[in-house]
């Protein structure tokens, strides 16, 4: 019986223009939960997938129970007993929960070619319950709010379990970043459960969760593994400061700054309404004005601000931009009004990930950079040079492309694709800071709240109350379509509790 | 180098291709002969910019032919009385053709592959019931004439079509409108929600290769003396392979005119050459096929295509 489930040596990668991976070495053993931590492109997702057999490294071996698997194979990685919960989700949209979880594997659910539903669905049943999930297994995919199928992923790992001699590895990537407390809680839970019958390698941003399931932690940065620390002796400073290779000042902390000197009125709702979706949304977001929305899946507020941006047309009701009612039929309107929109949905809504950082920062002001009826080259390289610049983005060059960037150096693509031409006058932003480390999500609270003082509106939707309450001037908290509170972020600012109560 | 090989490669096809035909037979390479070949180059070359354009923005647009067609019919009935209004009228119309598929895509969210497919049937059935058979154009012929010339040794068709073609390049590369259609041919949601007017561009790209349809049919027109129901039939076929010959995506946003040129002149090359060397006309679309597939294999930029359908 060997001491390692499975262990990595020496594994190496490179991408154009960025050492991915460089000489990275760990182990996990069996029925251990090992933690890894490090900033966005520190290269955790890489090494994860490179576990998985997605991606070939350069060099390096990796031990499965001391048997080599061949890198960069995905059946072999699959067959060893290798399984892992994507990030950016892996399921098929068109098929029922079940079909999914059982996907290649579905064993003697599947006779003659055909499936036997009835089989097929107990199955897939099996593992729902396996994490207390209520989701029927007959229901189609598509259907499925975010957070639910992050929860019908991670059923679909856990399916190896009974399908493998010997524990299965569980690689989770990110896991949490998208659902909300109650919903952690129980994948936490989860976890903490499999380590009974599995090896788990888990990747989150958020520190405490990692410390909360992880018998290990390894810190990652630039691709270098840097540092191995007992979980239960690991000091949350020492960690963040291996993390940043600095030391963390708590940036997106209020501090009890000074009043912000609000303005005119940016945005104004008069009675918004869009059946089964929201009723009578009345509010109002000053110039140089936070405005967060509180609420839970379905409260209604990311069809709100959709419908602000012309996303989504509202029913009935009334949506005024300083003082001009508009009737958005679509979001060329709102743009052109001065609008500006951070989607949550970044890889699909807010890049066009094969175009370049230069093409997609100019894409939705494009006049600024034209010369009669062409486009200057010369002034857009100069103009996008400037914004990556103030923003600090990280990328090799102005034309790479958007695809290749960091999670959080694409959303300050996104960010700038909004400042390039002139002010906004009012920005939406909906879950802006999804998916990002702590020292991106700095940056990111650091340019908002410039921004605001600026002068703009800003309309936001956070992941978490506490970066609600961080960031807003006044917080509203909507449930079942409707605003049931409102607080003020002054000095004392509300509490997490408060705002939970007038949300669920 | 492995990875130009992709962006130089239909150029060395082509090259190949006038070497090998000019080996077999040497006066393939005169100066008449490649006279010949850029004249029949000239309506491949107008189709397959209207083409490019489309397929960059993510569509397709089965109805050139019959809209080329279509516009010979209408212009060898129009033209003797009506001269160069005609010749505009005529032009308007297949841009409204054009406008008309573009909008019909947008409104209804049917795929352009269903849209343009049925105006195929329909601009082809129009053209048929219009004149069975073919009408010769004597008077007001002189309105298009002017492309069976020559411009400096060069066949006037061929400059025109090349200025055309110029023309879209460079509004593709440069302007705003260029850009748009790359971006919404390559992440539509995301352009959508930069501001980007998805359903006008759409509009104007599918006019776009509405008028270009009436142009080569202008160019029939000059070429064959008449127009004819079926003049452009087998045209279409030429002209989506020109497209993806010369390396651009099929399923949009990567390419561009310059490769649409040199795989006009590969079809255009094969086409011809095909008979000079010899080969039995029936073996024609045999030939034709394996060099499509060996150029589109040597072609097809796969660093940048994640999933090949």
């Amino acid at each position: 019986m060997s001491d390692v489930a499975i262990s990595v040596a020496g594994l190496s990668k490179r991408y154009p223009g960025i050492q991915a991976l460089d000489d990275v070495s760990l182990d996990v053993r069996p029925y251990e939960v090992v933690g890894l931590i490090g900033e966005n492109g520190s290269g955790k997702s890489t090494l994860l997938k490179i576990m998985a057999g997605l991606v070939k490294p350069d060099d390096g071996k990796i031990l499965v129970r001391d048997k080599p698997v061949m890198p960069g194979d995905f059946l072999a990685a699959a067959r060893a007993g290798v399984g892992m919960v994507f990030q950016e989700q892996s399921l098929l949209l068109n098929i029922t929960v079940a079909e999914n979880i059982l996907l290649g594997c579905e064993g003697d659910a599947v006779r003659f070619g055909l499936y036997d539903w009835k089989k097929l669905n107990s199955l897939a049943r099996r593992q729902l319950d396996k994490l207390g999930c209520d989701i029927p297994s007959d229901a189609n995919t598509g259907s499925l709010s975010f957070a639910q199928r992050q929860m019908v992923e991670l059923a679909k790992v856990l399916a190896i379990e009974d399908r493998i001699e010997g524990a299965p590895i569980i690689l989770l990537d990110e896991p949490t970043s998208v659902l909300d407390a109650e919903e952690i809680d129980t994948v936490l839970t989860q976890v903490e459960r499999l380590r009974q019958r599995a090896s788990i390698v888990f990747v989150s941003h958020r520190l405490d969760e990692v410390l909360r399931v992880s018998d290990r932690i390894y810190v990652m940065t630039n691709g270098r593994c840097v540092a191995e620390r007992d979980a239960k002796h690991a000091n949350v400073a020492e960690l963040q400061r291996l993390m940043l290779g600095q030391q963390l000042t708590d940036e997106y902390r209020r501090e009890g700054e000074s009043h912000v000197r609000v303005g005119q009125v940016r945005l104004s709702l008069r009675n918004l309404s869009s059946p089964s979706r929201y009723e009578g949304i009345s509010f109002d977001v000053r110039a140089g004005e936070i405005v967060g929305l509180a609420g839970v899946e379905g409260s209604g507020r990311e069809a709100v601000c959709r419908a602000v941006f012309g996303a989504d047309g509202p029913g009935s009701g009334e949506i005024l931009i300083d003082g001009r009612e508009i009737r958005v039929s679509g979001p060329a309107e709102a743009v052109d009004l001065g609008v500006g929109y951070v989607p949550s949905e970044r890889r699909v809504e807010g890049l066009v990930t094969s175009m370049s950082v230069r093409e997609n920062m100019t894409l939705a002001h494009i006049d600024v950079v034209g010369r009669g009826p062409l486009l200057d080259f010369g002034r857009e390289r100069s103009m996008v040079t400037k914004w990556i610049d103030r923003l600090r983005v990280r990328t090799p060059s102005v034309d790479t492309l958007a695809g290749q960037l960091s999670g959080g150096n694409q959303q300050k693509v996104v960010l700038a694709k909004w400042l390039i031409a002139e002010r906004p006058r009012l920005l939406i932003l909906d879950h802006p800071l999804r998916g990002l480390d702590v020292g991106a999500k700095a940056e990111i609270f650091a340019r908002v709240r410039e921004l605001a003082r600026d002068g703009i509106g800003i309309l936001l939707i956070a992941d978490t109350l506490e970066e609600l309450i961080a960031l807003s001037d006044t917080i509203l908290v909507m449930r079942d379509g409707a605003i049931t509170a409102r607080f003020d972020a002054g000095a004392p600012p509300p509490t997490s509790l408060e705002i939970l109560e007038h949300m669920i | 180098m492995r990875a130009a090989l992709p962006a130089l490669a239909p150029s060395v096809v082509l090259a190949a291709l006038l070497l090998g035909i000019g080996v077999f037979e040497p006066s393939f390479l005169s100066a008449y002969s490649l006279r010949v070949l850029m004249g029949e180059s000239s309506p491949i070359l107008l189709l397959a910019v209207a083409q490019t354009t489309v397929i960059m923005l993510g569509g397709i647009d089965l109805s050139v032919a019959a809209v080329t067609s279509l516009a010979s019919v209408l212009l060898a009935l129009i033209l003797p009385g009506f001269g160069v209004w005609g010749l505009a009228l005529v032009l308007l119309l297949t841009t409204a053709i054009g406008a008309l598929q573009g909008y019909i895509h947008v409104i209804a969210q049917l795929p352009s592959f269903v849209v343009t497919l049925a105006g195929m049937g329909l601009w082809a059935g129009i053209a048929l019931s219009i004149a069975q058979t073919t009408i010769p154009v004597t008077r007001g012929y002189s309105v298009v004439g002017w492309m069976q010339g020559s411009l400096l040794g060069i066949p006037t068709s061929f400059v025109f079509a090349a200025g055309v073609a110029l023309l879209i390049w460079l509004a593709l590369r440069q302007s705003a409108l260029g850009r748009y259609v790359q971006a919404i041919g390559l992440g539509e949601t995301a352009a959508l929600f930069s501001g980007v007017r998805v359903d006008r561009v759409k509009i104007a790209t599918f006019a776009l290769s509405g008028l270009l349809a009436g142009a080569t049919g202008a160019a029939l027109v000059a070429r064959t003396y008449s127009g004819n129901p079926s003049a452009a039939n087998s045209l279409l076929l030429p002209s989506i392979a020109a497209v993806v010959v010369g390396g651009t995506a099929i399923t949009g946003g990567f390419g561009g005119i310059g490769r649409t040129i040199i795989g006009v002149l590969i079809i255009s090359v094969l086409r011809v050459g095909i008979a000079i060397v010899g080969i039995d006309p029936g073996y024609e679309p045999l030939a034709y096929g394996l060099v499509v597939i060996c150029a589109v294999a040597l072609t097809m930029d796969r660093t940048r295509i994640a999933v090949v359908k």
